[in-house]
C-alpha cells in the first residue's frame, strides 16, 4: 500500500543542522531558499541523522566572523562585516597571521580578515580573538603561462578563471622545494597574500604532483556500495563570488545532470557519490575531532586533478574529499596556513 | 604447415591493428593518460604522437587487409607488411625504453585496458609480433581453404597463437574485470530521462498522479543512489509539492513518496540576538568534551 503523509517540519528543523548551516547561509546571502526546501522534502521520505552530529553538545561555542578591520586598539579590533560592527578583543594569546605570524598590532585598517573567536569565562557578552588571518588567498590551479617568479594560473573557477600569482624572491625556495616544475601545463597550489590583482605567494600548500595537469592517477575500481565515511583530505578556497561568510564546501563529485563542468571522464583519485548542489554532508575534522553538516555549495573541479595526502595529525589516504568554504573550514578548526586537515565526509543520503 | 603460419599472420596482424586504434580513441581521456610510449614525448606533443601512432596502425591495419588478396598483391604488400614490422620492432624497443623511465606507466596498446605497468610480457608480445609481420613478407595472396582439413589446420593455428598473445597480454585480466564489474549506484552517471522514466512507470506515480497538479518537475537533485523530483500538487484544497525519491538502480528500483505544505516555514539556527545573548554556532558544531 503506497505510504504517504502530510507533514510541516516548522518544529524538527531547528534541530536539523543540515538546514542551519543552509539557513545560516540564507541568511548571508539572500539565496540557498531551494536548498533548504530540498532538506525539507527529503526529510518527508528520511530520517534526519541528527543523532549523528548531536551526540555531544559543543561545550565551547566558537565562531568564524568576516569582513574588514575597521580600527585596531591596544586590546580589541573592530570588524566590519555584513551583521555590522563587531569587536574582539586581543591578547598575547592571540595568533595573528598577515604572510607569516604575526602580532596584531600588525593589522590596519582596511585589512579583509577572518577571525576565529569564542567567548571568554571571565566575560560571557565579550568575543576574543583566538586566531586572526589577514590578507589570506589561496591559488590552486594549473600554470598556463610562467615568466620568472610569476605565473598565470587558470583555476577552472568560472568566477576567477585565471589568476595571477607572484612568488616571492624569499619564499621562492620553499615553493620550489615542493614545486620543483613551475612550468605551463603543471599543477600549482599555494598559499599568500592577496594584493590587489595578484596573490604573493609564501608558502606551498601540498606538493607538487608528478603528472600533468589532467593526467591524475584514475582510482581503483569500487565493487559494492560506497563504504563511508571516505577519508581524505580538506582543503579551502577564497570565496570569489561567493559571499564572504558562506558555510559550505566544493564538492568534487557533482551529479553530471547538474550541469557541472564536465571532467572529461576524469573523476579524481577518490570515488565519491554524486551528490547535487545543495546536499548536505557530514565532514569532520579528524584533528580537532568537530564536525558539522555543511551544504554543497560548489563545484571542486581543481580537487579532482590532486591525489596528496594531509598530514597535519597523521597521514590521510590520497585524494581530497573537501574543498570548504574559508568560514567552513575555519569553523572546523583548519587553520588557513596549513592548507588542509585530515577529514572524513559521509552523505546524509540513506 | 609453415606456409599455414604465414599466413595467419596477416590478417590477425589487422585485427590487432584496428583493434588497438579503435580501443585508443574510443576513450574521452585519449591521448591524455599516462599510458604508452609517448609519454616520454614532451607535453605539448603527447596527443599529436598519440593521434599519429593511432592513424598509423589503423592504415597498417587496413593496409594488410587490402593488400592480403590479389590486390597490391608484391610489392604494395611486402611494403605493408615490413612497416608492420617495423612499427612493432619500434614499439618493442620504445616499451623497453618506457619501462625503464617510467616503470609505472603501461604500454597503452589498448587505451585503458593496457593500464597495467609495462612487463617483458609486453615487449615479448611486440617483438614476436614483428617477428610475424617479418614472416608474412613474400607468402603468396591468400586465398579460402582448398579443404576442410586445411581449414582446420589454420583455424588451428590461428588459435594456437591467439592463445600465446593472451598468455602476453595482460589486457585479457583487465577486460575480465571490467566485464564483471558494475559501478554502485552511487557512481554511476544516471542520466535524468531515465529517472523520469523509471518515475512515471511506478505504482507510486500512477498513486499520486491525482494530487500534482502540473507533470513538470518543479526541482530535481540527487543525493547518491537516490534521485529526488518534486511536483507541485494540491491535497484537500491545500497547496503541496510532492516528492518522489527514485533509487538509481536497475529496474524495478523502489520508489518513494513524501509531501510537504508549500507553506511549511522553518528557523534559522539563530535569530536575532541581543549583544548579552551568546552567539549560537551556526554550524552546529560537535566539539569533544
Amino acid at each position: 500500500m503506497a505510504w504517504w503523509q502530510l507533514q510541516s517540519h516548522s518544529g524538527q528543523v531547528r534541530r536539523n543542522p543540515g538546514i542551519s548551516a543552509i539557513s545560516h547561509n540564507q541568511r548571508e546571502t539572500g539565496g540557498s531558499a531551494r536548498f533548504a526546501r530540498r532538506a525539507l522534502l527529503r526529510a518527508t521520505i528520511f530520517e534526519p541523522r541528527d543523532h549523528e552530529v548531536l551526540a555531544q553538545p559543543p561545550a565551547i561555542a566558537a565562531s568564524v566572523a568576516t569582513g574588514v578591520v575597521a580600527e585596531v586598539g591596544e586590546d580589541a579590533i573592530a570588524v566590519v562585516s555584513e551583521q555590522g560592527t563587531e569587536s574582539f578583543g586581543v591578547s598575547s594569546a592571540t595568533e595573528t597571521w598577515l604572510g607569516a605570524r604575526a602580532s596584531p598590532s600588525a593589522l590596519r585598517p582596511g585589512d579583509p580578515v577572518i577571525v576565529r573567536h569564542r567567548a571568554t569565562d571571565a566575560a560571557p557578552g565579550r568575543k576574543h580573538a583566538q586566531r586572526i588571518w589577514a590578507r589570506v588567498g589561496r591559488v590552486t590551479g594549473t600554470i598556463v603561462a610562467a615568466d620568472g617568479l610569476e605565473f598565470l594560473v587558470d583555476t577552472r573557477r568560472a568566477d576567477r578563471p585565471q589568476q595571477r600569482v607572484v612568488v616571492t624572491p624569499a619564499s621562492s625556495r620553499q615553493i620550489q622545494v615542493r614545486f620543483p616544475r613551475l612550468a605551463p601545463g603543471y599543477l600549482i597550489d599555494v598559499i599568500g597574500t592577496r594584493h590587489g590583482d595578484h596573490l604573493l605567494a609564501v608558502a606551498p600548500a601540498t606538493a607538487q604532483p608528478p603528472y600533468h595537469a589532467g593526467h591524475s592517477p584514475r582510482p581503483p575500481l569500487v565493487g559494492g556500495p560506497v563504504s563511508e565515511p571516505i577519508s581524505g583530505s580538506a582543503v579551502w578556497h577564497e570565496p570569489g563570488d561567493e559571499p564572504n561568510g558562506l558555510l559550505g564546501l566544493a564538492y568534487p563529485a557533482i551529479d553530471p545532470a547538474d550541469g557541472a563542468p564536465p571532467a572529461d571522464g576524469d573523476t579524481g583519485c577518490v570515488r565519491l557519490p554524486y551528490l547535487s548542489f545543495g546536499a548536505a554532508v557530514l565532514i569532520r575534522n579528524e584533528c580537532t575531532e568537530r564536525a558539522a553538516v555543511l551544504p554543497v555549495t560548489g563545484d571542486a573541479a581543481m580537487a579532482r586533478e590532486f591525489c596528496d595526502r594531509c598530514v597535519k595529525c597523521g597521514t590521510s589516504p590520497k585524494g581530497r574529499v573537501a574543498d570548504l568554504t574559508m568560514a567552513a573550514f575555519v569553523g572546523l578548526g583548519g587553520n588557513l596556513e596549513d592548507g588542509c586537515f585530515n577529514a572524513t565526509l559521509a552523505t546524509m543520503a540513506s | 604447415m609453415l606456409a599455414v603460419v604465414r599466413e595467419v599472420q596477416v590478417p590477425l596482424l589487422a585485427v590487432l591493428l584496428i583493434g588497438g586504434c579503435a580501443a585508443k580513441a574510443g576513450h574521452p581521456r585519449w591521448g591524455r593518460h599516462e599510458s604508452g610510449p609517448t609519454v616520454i614525448c614532451p607535453l605539448r606533443l603527447r596527443r599529436p604522437a598519440a593521434i599519429a601512432l593511432c592513424a598509423t596502425e589503423l592504415a597498417l591495419g587496413v593496409g594488410l587487409l587490402i593488400t592480403a588478396g590479389r590486390v597490391g598483391a608484391g610489392a604494395p604488400a611486402s611494403a605493408v607488411r615490413a612497416a608492420t614490422a617495423l612499427l612493432f620492432g619500434t614499439g618493442a624497443a620504445a616499451l623497453h625504453e618506457l619501462r625503464s623511465r617510467r616503470p609505472d606507466a603501461g604500454c597503452g596498446c589498448f587505451g585503458e585496458l593496457s593500464r597495467t605497468p609495462v612487463s617483458w610480457r609486453a615487449i615479448t608480445r611486440a617483438a614476436l609480433l614483428c617477428v610475424a609481420a617479418l614472416s608474412a613478407i613474400g607468402i603468396p595472396p591468400l586465398r579460402m581453404p582448398d579443404s576442410a582439413g586445411q581449414a582446420w589446420l589454420t583455424l588451428a593455428v590461428a588459435t594456437a597463437e591467439l592463445g600465446v598473445l593472451a598468455a602476453l597480454s595482460p589486457e585479457i585480466g583487465q577486460a575480465m574485470l571490467r566485464l564483471g564489474h558494475t559501478d554502485p549506484c552511487e557512481l554511476r552517471d544516471v542520466p535524468v530521462g531515465r529517472t523520469l522514466s523509471a518515475l512515471r512507470a511506478s505504482a507510486s506515480w500512477r498513486d499520486y498522479q491525482q494530487v500534482l497538479v502540473a507533470t513538470t518537475p518543479d526541482d530535481i537533485w540527487r543525493e547518491g543512489c537516490w534521485r529526488f523530483v518534486v511536483f507541485p500538487g494540491v491535497l484537500a484544497s491545500r497547496p503541496v509539492d510532492v516528492v518522489f525519491a527514485v533509487h538509481l538502480a536497475d529496474r524495478g528500483a523502489p520508489v518513494r513518496v513524501g509531501m510537504l505544505d508549500t507553506d511549511a516555514d522553518f528557523a534559522p539556527s539563530h535569530e536575532a540576538q541581543s549583544p548579552d545573548t551568546p552567539i549560537e554556532d551556526p554550524l552546529q558544531l560537535s566539539n569533544h568534551v
